[in-house]
């Protein structure tokens, strides 16, 4: 029976590609007092953007609510709800560190985002197509928070496409993701179909199994976990990587292209492996249009150890103990910060990343699985201690092995450092209806 | 110095291992070990015996296919009130155990049901929290090349072999 979305209690993020350009405000909020922020969610409540004509939305923005563990507890959610949460939701991000590999540089004392430990107890995200519609929703925020004297604005990120179109790195974002089954339309060749529950409480999961939250129905259902990470960008140290394991301009988009999987375009070296093809990128029939254990299982064409056979291995996994389909990520990711202006080699001392907000409805198997696992370990592809070589950590291996022409490229940076995370909760609305009518002071 | 004190010797030649992430297990290396303990259903011991020999004989098959696992016993015992599952393996336990009783489900379906307690069936979400629930940590543990997976040393022996055919050849 085909799966019915209840897409008008569904916050909107969870369906909702972000809009092109874009234009969005990460607001993270403390809570001192529980009627303040009991308050807040009232308010906000008529503003909340559903996921109802997510594909065409009637009004290109929209306003979404989370909450950390600590912010639930704040709250005044009762502790047998509150410990039946999944412990990677418990514990919080920043208390997972060394499984996620944020040690080193990556490690919660560098993030400048706070989490769950250190005060994110709500956030709010604003995206939107333009910058008028952004400060609209950001001045229903403001006016949300007005004379709240139990709550604190305690950060603020505003995000943003770059002028170049492209993340920091130079590559075109967010060509490939899931299809969940009940979300309306087609999938496009090569993407894959995804049970609802993977992504959203109150649906059949690919165990087979309906996916569930602790606590009453009506506080869960249709509510998911975004697990959030704030990722600054080595910009300048990446180019020099470039610039030292290649001659000529030509060269240095290869190596990158090596790297990611994709040329920078976003075309994928497993259609074209010699060159770039920005048409093939262009055409959504085609720039997900592959697979890799039946067409490339040595990695020929796509390394094996590149940053797209990590974070989705496709078919590569056959065979396996993995079971693909109980790892599949949404990732929405928005770059913040200012371009590093082209050809510059050293570091500006300017923050520039990435935002990830990945949706997933169960954080252990889902996002953490794939950070520990996949861009953090090399393992599972016969790659040892070798990480993600756009993504991955550093502290074990700076080595990237590429099969033919065979080359060990040594001395990869930490072009991707950790500057804050934490798992989050997204109701549905009729879970944010809820918690304001059994929440707060008592 | 007693017999229970260890020498700064001896010390130094002590593994590193490490807890596994979330749950039981240890880890050296690359090597994680992890023991099972259940209660046998009355009556289980005969099934058990009834079942073993194709669970013997599918082992190489699903071992395999899982491709991790060094080494893997099921023992029955206190007069089949008990059963002990224990493996050496790669990597880390509690990520990869949804993994491993879904991909392997068939495998422990032809021995466990009606023999482990609350064991139904290897696709119901309840049997990973059973053997999370019921898995202990050895306490001693000791791993030979810690840090060759099975894939190292499938690849190693490949290696190996064109090694000597080259050599071979040569003379």
């Amino acid at each position: 029976m085909a799966v019915e979305l209840e897409l008008e209690d569904i916050q909107g993020t969870v369906l909702r590609s972000r809009p092109m350009p874009y234009f969005g405000t990460y607001y993270v909020f403390t809570i001192d007092d529980a009627g303040s922020a009991i308050t807040l969610i009232k308010r906000l409540l008529p503003h909340i953007t559903p996921a109802a004509h997510w594909d065409a939305p009637p009004e290109n923005a929209w306003i979404n609510a989370t909450f950390s563990w600590e912010g639930l507890r704040k709250l005044g959610l009762p502790r047998e709800i509150l410990n039946g949460f999944p412990r990677e939701f418990i514990q919080g991000m920043a208390a997972r560190k060394e499984f996620l590999g944020d040690v080193g540089v990556n490690d919660p004392s560098h993030w400048d985002m706070p989490h769950g430990g250190n005060g994110l107890d709500i956030g709010l995200l604003i995206m939107a197509g333009s910058p008028e519609l952004r400060d609209v929703k950001a001045a229903i925020g403001r006016e949300a928070v007005a004379g709240l004297g139990g709550l604190r604005t305690i950060n603020r990120l505003d995000v943003g496409l770059p002028p170049t179109g492209r993340e920091h790195f130079g590559f075109v974002d967010g060509i490939s993701r899931p299809y969940i089954e009940g979300q309306g339309g087609n999938p496009l060749p090569g993407q894959p179909v995804a049970k609802a529950g993977e992504f959203v409480l109150g649906y059949e999961n690919e165990l087979g199994v309906i996916a569930s939250g602790p606590g009453p129905e009506e506080f869960w259902r249709n509510s998911t976990y975004i697990s959030l990470r704030k990722i600054h960008q080595d910009v300048a140290a990446f180019r020099r990587f470039l610039r030292d394991n290649a001659e000529t301009p030509d060269g240095r988009e290869l190596v990158a292209a090596q790297m990611m999987g994709r040329w920078r375009s976003g075309c994928p070296m497993a259609l074209s492996p010699e060159k770039d093809d920005p048409e093939i990128a262009k055409d959504p029939m085609r720039n997900n249009d592959f697979t890799f254990r039946a067409e490339d299982p040595d990695g020929d064409r796509t390394a094996p150890g590149c940053h797209i056979r990590r974070v989705n291995p496709r078919d590569a996994l056959d065979g396996t103990v993995v079971d693909m389909r109980l790892h599949r990520l949404l990732r929405r990711g928005s770059a913040y910060g200012p371009v590093l202006p082209e050809g510059v080699t050293e570091d500006d001392g300017v923050d520039r990343g990435l935002v990830l907000a990945i949706i997933n409805a169960n954080p252990g198997r889902q996002f953490e699985f794939v950070q520990s696992q996949w861009i953090n370990d090399g393992d599972f592809i016969s790659q040892g201690e070798r990480s993600d070589p756009i993504a991955g950590r550093r502290d074990r291996s700076d080595e990237f092995a590429v099969p033919r022409p065979r080359h060990r490229y040594k001395g990869l940076a930490a072009f991707s450092q950790t500057r804050g995370g934490e798992h989050l909760f997204l109701p549905g609305l009729g879970g944010l209806r809820w918690m304001v009518e059994n929440l707060g002071p008592h | 110095m007693s017999n229970l004190e260890i020498s700064p010797e001896k010390a130094a030649l002590t593994q590193p291992s490490s807890n596994q992430p979330d749950g039981p297990g240890k880890r050296i290396g690359k090597r994680g070990e992890i023991h099972v303990i259940g209660n046998v259903v009355p009556g289980g011991g005969k099934l058990f015996r009834d079942r073993i020999a194709r669970f013997q004989a599918e082992a190489g098959y699903w071992e395999k296919r899982i491709g991790t696992v060094h080494d893997f016993r099921v023992i029955l015992f206190d007069n089949d009130t008990r059963i002990l599952v224990s493996a050496v393996y790669d990597g880390d336990f509690v990520p990869y155990l949804q993994d491993v009783v879904t991909q392997a489900g068939p495998w422990f379906d032809l021995l466990m049901p009606g023999v482990w307690e609350g064991f139904t069936c290897a696709a119901d979400p309840a049997t990973a929290k059973l053997i999370e629930q019921q898995a202990y940590t050895a306490d001693a543990f000791y791993a030979a090349n810690p840090d060759l997976t099975i894939k190292d040393i499938a690849k190693m022996r490949r290696l190996s072999e064109a090694v000597n055919e080259m050599l071979d050849a040569a003379n």
